[in-house]
């Protein structure tokens, strides 16, 4: 029989303030108020009062009668909670130091740096959220867990370099084939732990679900489950706001959770922690993850934050932005994965799943979320070695981007900066950019937005698609060049 | 293999049209982005016609000759003499490792150099563009006469779908061990684009909520817009609101625009590809009608931009559809056609659905990448 891992994820975003709009008066030091939304104090004291305070409560007894699980909880989060929430920092605390509990690591800003293509800002926040773990609650996470476990190869040797024992990920069919993921298993050296994905979505998803044959779920059938499963040792990973918030408690939820342990000691099924999993339990086997999975929806892989052409332009926009973070902490706020989240156009219960955490529609989200990263940019600007390189290549506003359109009207594609529109020249068809060189739109464009007169002056000259493409795309690579 | 190194080549592709100089239809695009996949482990040289400098685009060489003649075969067979000659200017120092034609335009350039590693790629044959008939005129003779002769004297033959393999194992004995079967590719943010769809539909005169059926394609027999036509008569009576767009131009306009006098149905003839991209993001379904079709490029763009597709069990389209997980197939006749066509409008949560699982398809199996793969393994079979 095997034993039973819970962990929870607890986290909570700066969301971006939906009415944002530039404003030069706003001083640097009140540029968090003018950025960030008030929305989020008020979430954070629903979550708080719903679920972070009742469900806190109840599992600090549990635990106190013998219930063992593992918490994760975002450097976010505890900023906010240390704001507005005292109380539930102060339950936060006795968990963190209670003897059947476990603190995982994860990036301070439940962050999308691991898919950066250089990993220094990811080990930076890695290590950040180390010191917060540190200096809070006087422990030392052992085992990693990654935003939304995302997870391949390359992110498995670098959380084995910093010297973590063990990272989770999700158990995902198509990379373990006939596989259980009720095993321990090892990808490049380091132990893995594998979500059972069946087992917390019924809890996570399908609890409320009337039209699931097992509606209603009870903690008796729920172990027995556990129970009959093979194995060593079964991890459960859920968002801990599922407990109140995503589920309320009139579905009965806290009753659920209140009599899991005692359904789970009567299966003889025993709660252990994920350091003790390392320790008792020896890998099976190797698992070699080459694409990016992680947790999200149906697709398992990075889609429900780069999955459409609209995440990828901001993502990009994001990584590059890089070189313009002379203050790094607004920047690393924009790296939540959250805010990339609400930028999908998913359909189905994914979509549904989305909406719900969403609280603005995935095109205005995009907008808001560019309009504060170019307003970030052309304020870091100022303070940098090579300003006139820097205003021309920044990531622009909806408004100053460059949108292509045929005699007909808008075709589709935006270009947010000078990279995207150099990439863009490829993509938009042949006749779209004629139409712009035979008015002298890019050269409007490229004077009035991005202030570089001598590219404008060069452009006037070029008649067709490849000199044009050819020309823009070599001065690109040489400002950046004066950049770096 | 990723992580394994593989041997750098250096690789001709003979194409009688590219998508930076002559460029006629879709092969240009199919060549042009092979070449262009290929150039980024390879060297490769572009042999076609085109009336500017060579020139070297994302490290693809091309060279061009002036071709001319009286007629389509005497224009080839001028143009595979410029080919050559320009071949034998790049073959000096090293020599070509495999020598990849495209169609049988340029089938005398490949007599001429017919002991090197040759391989032929099928994308149609005269027959499948002639709506699957004999044909009894000369050219027809000499074409067809040129596509079997390539089969016979390339050392390795690829076609687009398992359709076009087997037409040509009968139609020219080439037999099955020869013949490997490699898809087009796609990019698919070539056609997918964020707009404003009601936006679109307005500038056609269409409510911008009425569900619009896109048809896209050459108004000839082969490509079945009468099929379309007679299917949208039989749609009405279901959806009063449906509207129908055919862009294209062709043969059978006239005809068409005929039949369907009393329909909802815009002929806006030819458009330029941004207007494509535009109509193919604002429509809510693509129909391909087809009667013959060896691959049916039109579905891997309709799936790039997430559209729902009816499209006729024919060909490639057959091939690449599963029936209800990504599209909806329909023999190419009105009634079926009209009856996959309602499926798809009385339920347009599915046909959105249906969209996204053929991009998810897209992106799994048509990417140029893979499909560069694919062809370096044909190119390894020769010598083996």
């Amino acid at each position: 029989m095997p034993a039973v891992s819970f962990g929870f994820e607890v986290h909570q975003p700066y969301r971006l303030n939906r009415h944002f709009a530039p404003d030069p008066k706003v001083k640097r030091k009140d540029l968090l108020n003018l950025y960030f939304d008030d929305i989020n104090r008020e979430l954070l004291l629903r979550v708080a009062e719903k679920c972070y305070i009742p469900a806190t409560t109840m599992v600090l007894e549990m635990m106190d009668a013998g219930f063992s699980c593992a918490f994760s909880f975002s450097g976010t989060l505890i900023e906010q909670v240390e704001k507005w929430s005292p109380d539930s920092l102060a339950l936060f605390e006795q968990v963190a130091t209670h003897r059947n509990a476990e603190i995982l690591a994860q990036t301070y800003y439940h962050s999308i740096a691991s898919c950066f293509h250089d990993k220094a800002e990811f080990t930076e926040q890695v290590r950040m959220h180390a010191n917060l773990m540190h200096d809070l609650f006087h422990t030392d996470p052992a085992v990693f867990e990654n935003t939304e476990f995302t997870f391949n190869n390359e992110i498995a040797t670098h959380i084995k370099d910093m010297g973590f024992a063990g990272i989770f990920t999700e158990g995902v069919d198509r990379i373990l084939g006939w596989r259980s993921p009720n095993y321990l298993y090892t990808c490049r050296d380091i132990p893995v732990l594998l979500r059972n994905t069946q087992l917390s979505d019924d809890i996570a998803f399908r609890f409320t679900n009337r039209s699931w044959d097992m509606y209603p779920l009870t903690a008796d059938t729920y172990a027995k489950w556990v129970a009959q499963s093979h194995g060593d040792v079964v991890n459960v990973f859920l968002d801990y706001e599922s407990f109140g918030e995503h589920l309320w408690p009139e579905t009965g939820i806290f009753d659920f959770l209140r009599y899991l342990p005692e359904e789970l000691s009567a299966q003889g099924v025993s709660t252990i922690l994920p350091s003790k999993v390392l320790a008792d339990y020896s890998p099976v086997g190797t698992i070699d993850v080459t694409e990016t999975i992680s947790w999200a929806d149906i697709e398992k892989d990075t889609s429900a934050w780069m999955g459409n052409d609209r995440q990828r332009a901001a993502f990009f926009a994001l990584q590059a932005a890089c070189s313009y973070a002379k203050d790094k902490q607004v920047w690393r706020y924009l790296q939540t994965s959250d805010h990339f989240y609400y930028m999908a156009s998913k359909y189905g219960s994914c979509g549904e799943v989305h909406s719900y955490f969403c609280y603005l529609e995935g095109d205005d989200a995009f907008k808001t979320y560019m309009r504060i990263l170019a307003d970030y940019e052309e304020r870091n600007i100022r303070g940098m070695k090579n300003r006139k390189a820097a205003k021309t290549l920044r990531t622009l506003s909806p408004e100053n981007a460059f949108h292509f359109a045929s005699p007909a009207g808008f075709i589709g594609y935006t270009a947010y900066n000078l990279d995207q529109f150099c990439e863009l020249l490829h993509i938009v068809p042949k006749d779209s950019i004629q139409h712009h060189l035979d008015r002298g739109d890019f050269a409007c464009w490229i004077t009035d937005v991005l202030g570089d007169t001598n590219l404008a002056e060069s452009i006037k000259e070029c008649r067709e698609r490849q000199e044009l493409t050819n020309l823009v795309c070599e001065w690109r690579e040489r400002l950046w060049s004066h950049l770096k | 293999m990723e992580g394994t190194i593989v041997e750098s080549l250096k690789i001709a592709i003979f194409c009688w049209e590219s998508l930076y100089a002559e460029r006629v239809g879709g092969l240009a695009r199919a060549a042009t982005h092979l070449a262009e996949t290929l150039a980024k482990h390879h060297e490769v040289h572009y042999f076609t016609r085109g009336w500017i400098q060579d020139q070297t685009i994302k490290g693809v060489h091309y060279h061009y000759c002036q071709p001319s003649g009286n007629n389509i075969v005497e224009y080839c067979d001028s143009m595979s003499q410029g080919m050559i000659g320009n071949f034998h200017r790049f073959d000096k120092n090293r020599k070509f490792d495999y020598l990849h034609f495209n169609d049988w335009h340029a089938v005398q350039a490949l007599h001429t150099l017919q002991d090197r590693n040759t391989i032929l790629t099928y994308h149609s044959t005269e027959y499948g563009r002639n709506g699957n008939q004999f044909g009894d005129w000369w050219e027809y003779k000499e074409i067809s006469g040129k596509e079997w002769y390539g089969g016979l004297i390339a050392k390795r033959v690829t076609a687009v779908s398992a359709t076009l393999k087997n037409e040509v194992m009968q139609l020219y004995n080439v037999p099955d061990w020869k013949c490997d079967v490699v898809p087009n590719g796609v990019v698919p943010r070539e056609f997918r684009a964020e707009i404003d769809a009601g936006n679109v539909k307005q500038a056609y005169g269409i409510h911008p909520f009425a569900p619009l059926i896109l048809f896209i394609g050459r108004l000839v027999y082969q490509k079945g817009p009468d099929l379309l036509v007679e299917a949208v008569r039989k749609v009405c009576q279901d959806h009063w609101d449906a509207k129908v767009i055919v862009a294209g131009d062709g043969d059978m306009r006239q005809f068409l625009a005929e039949r369907a006098k009393d329909l909802p149905v815009n002929f806006v003839g030819y458009i330029p590809d941004s207007e494509y991209v535009r109509l193919l993001n604002a429509c809510d379904l693509v129909v391909i009608p087809s009667r013959n079709e060896p691959f049916g490029l039109v579905l891997l763009e309709a799936w790039s931009a997430e559209k729902g597709v009816v499209a006729s069990n024919v060909g490639g389209l057959s091939e690449n559809i599963d029936a209800f997980v990504d599209g909806v197939k329909v023999e190419p006749d009105p009634d079926s056609l009209a009856w996959g066509i309602n499926s798809m409008m009385d339920d347009p949560e599915n046909a959105i659905a249906l969209g996204k699982r053929g991009r998810k398809k897209v992106d799994r199996m048509f990417l140029w990448g893979p499909i560069g793969r694919k062809i370096t393994e044909t190119y390894s079979r020769v010598i083996a």
